[in-house]
């Protein structure tokens, strides 16, 4: 569940960060959209639920 | 306009010559654990050439050249990732490793995503920090040192587990595959990528020497190493795509020199796969100590 959650965080943060409103820690503050910084956290999201996933499947099986 | 020349773009000073240099040296450095970035930094100023690779009009000319090199990874393991992509989606969804394929798909995420996020997070202070010839020569260095520590840490290993095989290909078969190599060896060998942010370390040379302290047999270090490598030059080079389109290119040149760093690239895997089978990172250890101490000699001391 906490691995959900973090995807949900991180999908929150690559939206952020895709539409501009996020700047943190990025190299050019006055780019509208960090498509890089967003592409990091979808990655890190679908990582998340895979581990998810993993860890459902450990505990059902 | 001087002839053959890229004239207008690069700093108005990078001639075809130069640029076909630059991509063949970018094809053959990338993959031999020598660093890339730290000759693309050191050669041109010791050729006292005036184009600067961090100059961002650099930027189409860097994509280019890693989307050839990219390409040739891909090329060279066209079947493997055929295989780990399916294992991927097939071990994702099903919640659990079966075969070594889906595992080593699952090493190979384990082992991207430090060195993504430590990449997208460090990638311009470091290369703003340290882009001078003087530092990459130190770095260089240091590579070299770092290459022949892990050298040095694997025949102890070897010894420990008392290896007595007659030849060197027999010594290295009682060590592991790469699908075999743990989730935190294969986090901290791709965390260790990111130090390759910094010109004169080696992305392929840290993270064969990580993969022989994981336990792995040369050539499977490499293999790792090469695999490991691969999403990350390609993420950075499509990234960087829309850049392409941004100004006035003169693809020819650009794609010439690119094909020439795939074509080096390739050359560069077939012929290091090969070598690891029975070599040792040593040599390239000592060639990275010798070549920084040479380079910072001439910097320091040149007229």
């Amino acid at each position: 569940m906490a691995l959900v959650v973090l995807a949900v965080v991180f999908l929150v943060v690559a939206g952020l960060y895709a539409v501009g409103v996020l700047q943190f820690m990025v190299s050019d503050p006055n780019a509208s959209h960090h498509y890089t910084h967003a592409i990091l956290f979808s990655v890190l999201a679908v990582a998340s639920l895979i581990g998810a996933n993993f860890a459902r499947a450990k505990r059902t099986g | 306009m001087p002839s053959g020349s890229i004239y207008g773009y690069i700093g108005d000073q990078m001639t075809l010559t130069q640029a076909l240099f630059m991509g063949l040296l970018q094809g053959a450095t990338e993959l031999f654990p020598v660093s890339s970035l730290g000759h693309a930094v050191l050669i041109p100023s010791l050729l006292h050439w005036g184009f600067k690779q961090s100059d961002p009009s650099f930027v189409p000319f860097l994509v280019l050249l890693h989307l050839g090199t990219a390409g040739a990874l891909l090329f060279i393991y066209r079947s493997q990732w055929v295989g780990i992509i399916k294992g991927f989606f097939t071990a994702a969804v099903r919640g659990r490793i079966e075969t070594p394929t889906e595992r080593l798909a699952m090493l190979l995420l384990v082992g991207t995503i430090p060195a993504g996020i430590l990449g997208v997070y460090l990638e311009h202070e470091l290369k703003n920090l340290f882009a001078s010839p003087t530092a990459a020569a130190c770095f260089l260095i240091a590579n070299g040192f770092l290459m022949l520590g892990a050298e040095v840490l694997r025949r102890r290993a070897e010894r420990r587990a008392a290896v007595t095989a007659k030849t060197r290909v027999e010594q290295e078969e009682s060590f592991g595959a790469a699908e075999q190599i743990s989730f935190r060896a294969a986090a901290l060998v791709g965390a260790c990528q990111a130090l390759a942010l910094l010109p004169g370390i080696s992305r392929s040379g840290i993270t064969i020497g990580g993969g022989l302290l994981a336990g792995l047999r040369h050539e499977e270090a490499a293999r790792f190493s090469f695999l490991l490598a691969t999403p990350i030059i390609a993420a950075a080079g499509v990234l960087e795509i829309p850049q392409l389109f941004s100004t006035a290119v003169p693809w020819a040149e650009y794609l010439a020199a690119a094909t020439l760093a795939g074509s080096a690239a390739y050359l560069s895997a077939r012929f290091l796969l090969r070598y690891f089978r029975s070599g040792r990172l040593d040599p390239y250890g000592w060639y990275c100590a010798a070549a920084g101490v040479i380079s910072l000699a001439l910097l320091t001391f040149r007229p």
